[in-house]
C-alpha cells in the first residue's frame, strides 16, 4: 500500500523501529524491578512490528500469522511448564533459578522466564490483531 | 425525542450514583476496609518470598501465577477467534 | 454544605461516575458499531479507575520496594487492586478485539457499519423473498 518514493516515511520507520524493540525488551526484562512487565513490554514490541509492518508495504498475510501463532503457542505452554515445575518441585527450581538479591536483574526466581513468556504470547497476539482486523477489510 | 429520554436517563443515573458516595469509603484514607492485613502482609514479605522489588509483579506472577497463565490463555483464546472469525486461507488454508 | 465538601474530597467518584455515563451514552445514542465499541471501552476504563482508586492511601509511595531489608508496609500504597485489574484489562482486550473482529465481517457482508442501516437491508430482503 506504500508507494516506492516515500522514501522518509520508510527511513524514519527504519530508524524508529529498533529503538522501539529496545525499549519493549527492556520493560519486559526489568518486569520485577520496575513497573511494567510481560503484558506491557509485549505491546510496546507488538507496536514496533506493527510499525515495521506498515512502513514496508502490504505483504501477505498466511504465512506470518501461522508462525506468530506457532510462538504464541509455544510461549504459553513454556509459561505453563515453568510454573508447573516451580509447583511440584520447588526444590529443584530454586535450584536452577535462585531467588537471588533483590533488586539485581537475574533474581526473582521464576518470575523473569515467566515475564519473557506472557511479553512473547502479548506480541504475537496483538500482532495478529492488526493484521487480521486492520488489512482484512 | 430519542436524546432527550436518554439525557433524562442518564440525569437520574448520575443523581442515584452520586447519592451513594456518602456511604463510600473515603478517597484516600489508610483506615478504608480494603486496606486490611492481606496488603500489609503482601508488601513486608514479598521481597523476601519472591525476590522481586516491584510487589505488583510479585503477586501476580509468583503468588497468582496461574491467574496470570487464565489471562494468557484468554487473550491466545481471543487471537484464536479472530482468526477462525477473519482469516482467508490463513493458518495453513492453502 | 458539608455533603458538598465530602463530594469535593471523593472527587475520584465522580470522574468515574462520569466517564461510565459518558460512555453509556455513546452506547445507547450512536448506530455505528465503531463508536458502540469505543463507548463500552470507555465504561471498561471508568469501572477499573474505580477499583484501582481505592487501593490508593494520600502521601505513599508506589509499591516499589526499596532499601532491601526491613520493609515498613505502611509507607507503601494497597498493591492488590493494581493486581487484581490486570486481568480484567486483558478481558477488555480480549472482547475489543472480538468485537472489532465481527465488525469487519458485519462491513465486509454488508458494506456498512451503521446498525440501522443493516437493519434496512435486512428488513428489504426478507420483503424481496
Amino acid at each position: 500500500m506504500i508507494e516506492d518514493n516515500d522514501i522518509i516515511l520508510k527511513q524514519a520507520a527504519r530508524v524508529l523501529t529498533p529503538f522501539i524493540l529496545i525499549y519493549g525488551i527492556y520493560i519486559t526484562f526489568h518486569g520485577h524491578l520496575t513497573p511494567g512487565g510481560g503484558f506491557s513490554g509485549g505491546t510496546v514490541i507488538a507496536s514496533s512490528l506493527i510499525l515495521n509492518r506498515i512502513s514496508s508495504g502490504n505483504r501477505g498475510s498466511g504465512p506470518e500469522i501461522d508462525r506468530m501463532m506457532g510462538i504464541a503457542s509455544i510461549a504459553l505452554v513454556c509459561y505453563g511448564l515453568i510454573k508447573a515445575m516451580g509447583t511440584f518441585f520447588p526444590d529443584f527450581t530454586h535450584r536452577v533459578l535462585p531467588r537471588g538479591i533483590p533488586g539485581d536483574l537475574l533474581s526473582g526466581g521464576a518470575i523473569l522466564p515467566l515475564n519473557i513468556a506472557v511479553g512473547f504470547v502479548v506480541a504475537c497476539v496483538m500482532y495478529i490483531f492488526f493484521c487480521l482486523i486492520g488489512e482484512e477489510a | 425525542m430519542k436524546r432527550i429520554t436518554v439525557g433524562l436517563l442518564l440525569g437520574a443515573m448520575l443523581v442515584v450514583l452520586l447519592s451513594t458516595v456518602s456511604e463510600m469509603p473515603q478517597f484516600g484514607s489508610p483506615s478504608n476496609p480494603t486496606h486490611n492485613y492481606v496488603s500489609s502482609r503482601y508488601v513486608g514479605k514479598s521481597a523476601l518470598e519472591t525476590g522481586a522489588v516491584n510487589v505488583v509483579t510479585g503477586i501476580i506472577l509468583d503468588y497468582r501465577a496461574f491467574d496470570t497463565f487464565g489471562e494468557a490463555t484468554v487473550i491466545f483464546v481471543a487471537a484464536l477467534a479472530v482468526v477462525s472469525v477473519l482469516a482467508r486461507g490463513g493458518l495453513s488454508g492453502d | 454544605m458539608s455533603s458538598v465538601v465530602h463530594l469535593a474530597n471523593n472527587y475520584i467518584y465522580i470522574a468515574s461516575f462520569t466517564l461510565f455515563l459518558i460512555g453509556f451514552s455513546i452506547l445507547l445514542l450512536n448506530s455505528n458499531l465503531i463508536k458502540k465499541i469505543i463507548g463500552m471501552n470507555i465504561m471498561d476504563t471508568s469501572v477499573f479507575l474505580l477499583f484501582i482508586s481505592q487501593g490508593y492511601i494520600k502521601g505513599r509511595k508506589a509499591p516499589i520496594l526499596e532499601g532491601g531489608g526491613s520493609v515498613n508496609p505502611a509507607e507503601y500504597v494497597n498493591p492488590v487492586p493494581s493486581a487484581l485489574i490486570l486481568t480484567g484489562i486483558v478481558v477488555a482486550v480480549s472482547v475489543t478485539a472480538f468485537l472489532l473482529a465481527l465488525t469487519v465481517k458485519l462491513y465486509n457482508l454488508y458494506g456498512t457499519v451503521d446498525m440501522d442501516e443493516i437493519i434496512e437491508i435486512r428488513r428489504s430482503v426478507d420483503g424481496n423473498s
